[in-house]
């Protein structure tokens, strides 16, 4: 019987500065070699979350990951309170940030974002006075609904206190002031990052909403009614940094299908929609890694019930995600009739690419949750599934490990850790790999055509990210010679030792640091 | 010191440190700090240098020993012989560079002691944390810590070997095609390069550096310390110059040189007379239609020193354009900044730009907008147009707030694939004006 992905998860830090680390509050195996059913046995002992390696890489930092969400708002200002490297990939971003905004029907807006640029002077001093600075400067220049202070390692380990900078400036300044405590050193797992951003905006950028009271009695009887209705039929649908607007339209097209009011937030929204947040019926997430905390605290506010357990990725578990949001509003026949209708319609269309992709072998690897449903939907139309890596793996995916029914499968747990990766990969050989931006370089050089796993203007969810993913994957396999190419002629930096050993090997027991 | 920067162009030292590894050939870098810095700034460089890539050991592959909170507090030494050991083990190098991140230097982990324990293995250490200062500030620590304990001293030096400095790999998009261009160029007047990460180089020859009889350093900004090693630790003198773009400013290049390393002026002048033919006849193709459309633009330049007065010379000085205006974004000395000032009263153009220093790009912003006057709904206005803005990609809305023409040269560049392409020397120079101009007819 499955759990509650959630249970027994406070939901309650909002009187705190800074929300806890995942590594408190839920815990989780940051690495893993092995199958699926070891996992599952070792995960349930414990021992799994107690693993670390020997040789280690580059993985990833909760910075970038709170920023990502905190610097997609309208009218925002972002101010890294750090020295220069952290973030300092946002100047290229310019352009990427205008396309996603377009692609959603919003207006271009500048990516303007403030370094303030941390020597060894403020290594000693924090830099707070700088910081001041800059916060008037965003003010003064941009006049944004929101300017966000990241908190980087540097002021995080000298114990800068960024909170009472925004205390003392947050009546001079019309801009909404939130800091983000999001310090690289202070998790071993980046999803801690949603957290802290999440965290922000609970607790520095909800505000109450502005009611203006109708002229006429009569009038504030029919807005007030109007408004208790739609906030009964409204489904506010949480994206992520890694979902695309083909995906917010598919799957507000989906909940529409039921009569339903779609309403996607919070990435790129304005403080005025996150204001209106606890007008809905239903919180629904697409990835529990992403906002359990969100949601949580959502429900603890407003009472919003709140949905956590699927994303709808693929055929069957986008069937899942119409299912229990129909069913908590008592919609199980249209929601059969759409799913019926839907799943014929689709079939159809994915019937060549299905034809092609049969019995070919497959390899995900990126973000827990999205790397199984995306296995599971190949699995389901006839792939073969040599093997998973996650990120790292917690417990909002026990439901999805247990669905796998393989008890075989290749697991491996690893954040980056290209080295584990295509040493598995070499073992496994699969015909294609689906992966996260950064692991897709590597797997070319070995040689193993792929395609990635996430992408700004690509449709992955819902059913038509279904048929993109099957006519995507049917595509790479048509032409494989860029990876052939690339393998015969640049090659990867290990040593035949390191491709010939067990890489379980190089994992050890009870060192979580 | 240094105030809060907007829309920052660099990266931090330990960006501009891996961003040095990674073009060094074989280099692997192994980084002594939390889990997501190498990463995250080699993927700075991957994305926003042209499409760089990460490199031979670069991104995701980069070893790290991976900080976190308990080794703030009690130290991360252990944790990084471990990692130093399996990555000799597990990666094929020809050198093994130890960097330090900020966390790590805060804390006081002496990690440069730890990588000199493996010298024998060609492991060194560098501290080249973050708050030390900015990309070009990485780049120095990397290379000023090879030539003070890597390169090989040599009594003998080679009268014709110099050692390229200032072009800073990823920092100058083309960092490649220009480190070949003028690789070339100087191999014409008899004049060898070391230039660390050029076509033909290994670690093996890096180690034979200290041949050279002289540094040449391109950049006010870069390479500055490096050749100041070179000259302490090697005994090489260096001098400083600008990158030479175009015909004009091939030659004064190559005179400088020349004059530096004792070649005979015939030699120069040869080869001057050539090239300037060669740019000559490939120049003329666009006559035409630079008539016939009327290119002649104003140009406004928004760089790095490294490339604003370059830039500016060529179109000034060979394309005939108007310069108007120039922002600089890396000079913070009062003093530096008048002598960098001072190279644009060398032009020819009867109008000189206007230059300011300005790391905050909305001042930048408005301070473009105030070097004109405003259109008062005049009959006739003088409008400041037909203009050409040359920048980086953070400009792009700039210039078509202006309707003007634009290219991205300076970093970040995540508009254009660079892969081969330079701008250096005779022939680079025909390439960017190949870019100006395919701009200004790509509607057609």
């Amino acid at each position: 019987m499955p759990v509650k992905l959630n249970e027994n998860l406070k939901y309650n830090y909002l009187a705190a500065d800074e929300p806890p680390v995942r590594d408190e509050r839920v815990g989780g195996c940051i690495a893993y070699c092995g199958t699926c059913s070891c996992l599952q046995g070792d995960f349930k002992s414990g021992c799994a979350q107690a693993q670390n390696r020997v040789f280690s890489q580059s993985g990833g930092c909760q910075l970038g990951l709170a920023v990502g969400i905190i610097n997609s708002l309208t009218r925002a200002v972002t101010i890294i309170h750090s020295p220069l490297g952290c973030c300092s990939g946002m100047a290229g971003m310019a352009g990427v940030r205008n396309t996603s905004r377009i692609s959603r029907g919003l207006p271009a807006e500048e990516q303007v974002f403030i370094h303030t640029n941390m020597d060894e002077l403020d290594v000693v001093s924090g830099g707070v006075e700088k910081l001041k600075r800059a916060i008037f400067y965003a003010e003064e220049e941009y006049h944004p609904e929101v300017i966000s202070i990241v908190n980087g390692c540097v002021p995080g380990i000298i114990g800068a206190d960024i909170d009472a900078v925004v205390r003392e400036l947050e009546p001079q300044i019309s801009a909404r002031l939130v800091p983000i405590h999001c310090e690289g050193f202070k998790s071993r797992f980046v999803s801690s990052g949603y957290d802290a951003a999440n965290h922000g905006i609970l607790r520095y950028l909800i505000r109450d909403p502005q009611e203006y009271p109708q002229l006429t009695e009569e009038k504030q009887i029919k807005y007030d009614f109007q408004k208790k209705y739609r906030t009964s039929r409204t489904v506010n649908i949480f994206n992520v940094g890694s979902n695309s607007n083909g995906d917010e339209v598919e799957l507000s097209r989906l909940v529409s299908a039921l009569g339903l009011i779609p309403r996607v937030v919070p990435l790129n929204s304005t403080v005025d929609d996150l204001d209106h947040l606890g007008e809905a019926a239903l919180n629904v997430s697409i990835c529990a890694t992403h906002d359990d905390y969100l949601l949580g605290h959502l429900k603890e506010r407003y009472g919003t019930e709140y949905l956590l357990d699927v994303l709808p990725i693929g055929i069957n578990c986008t069937n899942t995600w119409i299912r229990k949001i129909a069913a908590h509003f008592h919609l199980e026949n249209e929601a059969e009739r759409l799913i019926k209708q839907e799943n014929e319609e689709l079939l159809e269309a994915i019937a060549p690419f299905v034809e092609q992709l049969k019995g070919k072998k497959i390899f995900v690897g990126g973000g827990e949750t999205r790397i199984l449903t995306t296995a599971e939907f190949y699995k389901s139309i006839g792939m073969e599934l040599v093997g998973v890596k996650a990120h790292n793996l917690d417990r909002f995916v026990e439901n999805l490990l247990n669905d796998i029914q393989d008890p075989n499968l290749t697991i491996e747990v690893a954040a980056g850790q290209p080295a584990e990766e295509l040493n598995t990969l070499n073992r496994l050989k699969p015909d294609i790999y689906i992966g996260h931006a950064g692991a897709n370089g590597w797997v070319t050089k070995l040689g193993i055509p792929n395609i990635p796993l996430f992408g700004a203007p690509i449709n992955y969810m819902g059913y038509s990210g279904a048929f993109e993913l099957a006519r995507r994957a049917a595509r790479a396999l048509k032409n494989t010679n860029f990876s052939k190419n690339i393998s015969r002629h640049v090659g990867y930096p290990l040593t035949e030792e390191w491709m010939k050993l067990d890489p379980n090997d190089n994992i050890i027991q009870g060192a979580r640091f | 010191m240094g105030d809060f920067i907007e829309r920052s162009k660099f990266s931090c030292a330990l960006g501009g440190a891996l961003s040095t590894i990674a073009a060094i050939p074989k280099a692997v870098p192994i980084v002594h700090a939390s889990g997501g810095c190498a990463a995250a700034l080699s993927g700075t460089y991957n994305l926003s240098a042209g499409y760089r890539g990460v490199g031979y050991c670069g991104g995701n592959m980069i070893p790290t020993s991976n900080i976190s909170q308990s080794h703030i507090v009690f130290g991360g030494e252990e944790k990084l012989v471990g990692q130093i050991e399996s990555t000799l083990k597990y990666i094929k190098g020809d050198i093994y560079i130890v960097v330090t991140g900020c966390q790590t230097e805060m804390i006081g982990d002496d990690a440069v002691s730890i990588a000199a324990r493996y010298q024998d293995r060609n492991v060194i250490g560098v501290s080249a944390p973050g708050f030390l200062g900015n990309t070009l500030r990485g780049y120095d620590a990397i290379l000023s810590a090879l030539v003070k304990n890597f390169i090989e001293k040599k009594e003998e030096k080679d009268v014709r070997t110099i050692n390229l400095l200032g072009i800073v790999p990823g920092h100058d998009v083309f960092y490649r095609g220009n480190i070949a261009a003028l690789t070339e160029l100087l191999g014409k007047i008899g004049v060898k390069v070391n230039s660390f990460f050029g076509d033909a180089e290994s670690v093996e020859k890096i180690k034979g550096y200290g041949n050279a009889s002289l540094s040449v350093v391109l950049s006010e900004a870069a390479g500055q310390i490096t050749a100041k090693q070179f000259e302490t630790t090697h005994g090489i003198p260096y001098v400083t110059t600008d990158l030479p773009i175009g015909p004009k400013a091939s030659e004064r290049f190559l005179r400088l040189i020349a004059e530096k390393l004792g070649i005979e002026k015939d030699v120069v002048d040869d080869v001057v007379a050539a090239e300037t033919k060669y740019f000559y006849s490939y120049l003329e193709r666009i006559v035409d239609v630079a008539a016939d459309l009327d290119f002649q633009r104003y140009v406004v330049a928004f760089t790095d020193s490294y490339y604003a007065f370059p830039l500016i010379d060529f179109v000034s000085e060979e394309l005939g354009w108007i310069p108007h205006f120039v922002s600089i974004n890396d000079l913070h000395d009062k003093k530096k900044q008048e002598e960098y000032s001072k190279k644009f009263e060398t032009l020819t153009s009867k109008t000189k730009p206007q230059v300011i220093y300005e790391d905050k790009e909305g001042l930048a912003k408005k301070k473009l907008r105030a070097s004109w006057p405003y259109n008062n709904n005049q009959k006739y206005y003088n409008a400041l147009s037909p203009l050409y803005l040359i920048g980086s990609v953070v400009e792009r809305d700039l210039a078509n707030d202006y309707g003007a023409g634009f290219l991205s040269v300076a970093f970040p560049v995540s508009n254009r694939a660079v892969l081969n392409k330079g701008y250096a020397g005779f022939r680079g120079a025909l390439s960017l004006t190949e870019d100006l101009l395919s701009n200004l007819v790509s509607a057609r």
